[in-house]
């Protein structure tokens, strides 16, 4: 009986291990493969390179977002910011954009007219365009080019100061100005320093300092053996007024020659009454 | 008509052309130190002999290993001065060498020697440095205190007009 007993326990508790078996089986199954799992986690974790292959998409999508987002997202408080700024602190802001945007426009609109004023000679170019003809002649009863016709009155060039100054020694012979506003000893000097400056810093040898551009002014020089002429000029220089310029420069040239033995080229005052005489017409 | 000449400052950056030039011109003086950039060119009109004389000076850079200065600005003068500062050897120790330079890209012309800077210096240095050095026809100058600027480019006016 005691056997029967025992072999019943016996048999029950060989039961409970093969159940038990069983069941851990599973389980040591299903821990091995979360430790799997969490060693494979770990180690992602732990190589940036696999975290990033990862996570890299999601920042991206978030910045993308951001990105498109920014405007709507931070936009307003931004303008408010700048808008509190310009509204507490109007003069400084009135103070630093006034000469820029002053410069700018007035730059701008000179080379707009500039360009304008070409691209309509490029037209009228046109040999055979029967406006252009016609242009052609309205300009050649008023005296003055077509291209001029059109922008009449717009920032038209002016013949500032004018310089006859001596090659080297930078020595005025003469000057003819609008209005004196320095001294023209002190800005013959400083041209041809300037002068002298471009020729040496660019080794340009035989090339020469054309002009100098400003703003709205120009600096034209034109040079000759002796001496040179510097022709400040404001405004916009069209082609027919570089012509009539280059005209009366070479003009002026001879009548210097001419009369090298009588003038004594040193008389500031006589070389002046001449550069008056010949240059004051151009500003009319 | 007022005839106009062209002087032109030499030496060492720092020795006080620039200065010499504003106490001379405007009657001023500054202990700042602002290099010469190229060259800049001012005027004052002098009477020699009774006569007026423009005096056109040009201020050129003392030239140094970073700034070059044109040779063209050098070009066309009708005098020149050499100026050195009295406290720095090196600004004087070639001074016939860079006069001789000068002669030899120029036309011959009028020029004045001018040790600047005299008011930083004893009156017993100063000695030591007249006897060492080649010439005996120096200005010894401050554009601090004024001493002798007037009469450098005096004697230089006078020199040119000759
Ligand atoms: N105490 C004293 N200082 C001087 C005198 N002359 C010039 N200085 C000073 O020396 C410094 C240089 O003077 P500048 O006149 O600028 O020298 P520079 O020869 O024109 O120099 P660069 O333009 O660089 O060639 C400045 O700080 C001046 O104040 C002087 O006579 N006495
Ligand atoms: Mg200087």
């Amino acid at each position: 009986m005691r056997d029967r007993e025992h072999k019943e326990v016996m048999g029950k508790s060989n039961l409970m291990i093969k159940l038990r078996e069983l069941l851990l089986e599973e389980d040591r199954i299903n821990q091995e493969k979360l430790t799997n799992e969490v060693q494979l986690l770990k180690d992602e974790f732990n190589t940036r390179s696999k975290l990033e292959h990862k996570i890299d998409p999601i920042i991206e999508d978030h910045l993308d977002k951001l990105k498109t987002d920014f405007p709507t997202l931070f936009g307003p408080v931004i303008t408010e910011t700048i808008k509190y700024q310009i509204k507490h602190s109007q003069d400084e802001v009135v103070d630093a954009l006034y000469p820029i945007i002053g410069k700018l426009i007035r730059k701008y609109i000179a080379r707009e007219i500039e360009m304008l004023s070409e691209k309509v000679d490029a037209q009228l170019d046109i040999a055979f365009s029967w406006k252009g003809w016609i242009n052609r002649f309205k300009a050649w009863f008023s005296g003055s080019k077509e291209t001029d016709i059109v922008f009449q009155g717009v920032a038209e060039p002016v013949i500032e100061e004018i310089f006859v100054i001596e090659q080297n020694s930078g020595l005025l012979y003469g000057s003819y100005s609008r209005n004196k506003t320095m001294d023209q000893d002190m800005i013959a000097g400083m041209l041809t320093a300037i002068k002298s400056f471009v020729v040496e810093a660019f080794k340009s040898g035989e090339q020469e300092l054309e002009s100098i551009e400003y703003e709205s002014y120009h600096i034209l020089f034109k040079s000759f053996k002796k001496y040179f002429l510097a022709v400040a000029v404001s405004g916009t220089i069209t082609a027919s007024f570089k012509d009539k310029l280059d005209g009366t420069v070479l003009n002026f040239a001879n009548k210097l020659r001419k009369q090298a033995q009588e003038v004594n080229n040193t008389d500031t005052d006589v070389f002046s009454g001449y550069l008056e005489q010949y240059f004051k017409e151009i500003n009319k | 008509m007022i005839l106009s000449k062209k002087v032109i400052l030499l030496g060492h950056f720092g020795v006080g052309k620039t200065s010499l030039i504003q106490k001379f011109v405007h009657s001023k003086f500054s202990e700042k130190y602002i290099t010469t950039i190229g060259v800049k060119v001012d005027k004052k009109v002098v009477r020699v002999n009774g006569r007026e004389l423009s005096l056109i000076i040009w201020d050129i850079a003392g030239e140094n290993a970073r700034q070059k200065v044109p040779q063209a600005y050098k070009m066309g003068a009708h005098g020149a001065i050499f100026v050195f500062d009295v406290m720095r050897p090196s600004t004087y120790e070639n001074i016939e060498d860079d006069i001789k330079h000068m002669q030899s890209i120029l036309p011959p012309m009028p020029f004045v020697l001018v040790g600047n800077k005299k008011d930083l210096m004893s009156e017993q240095k100063l000695n030591v440095l007249k006897k060492a050095l080649p010439k005996n026809d120096f200005f010894f100058s401050s554009a601090k205190t004024g001493e002798l600027v007037e009469e450098m480019f005096g004697k230089l006016a006078k020199l040119m007009t000759q």
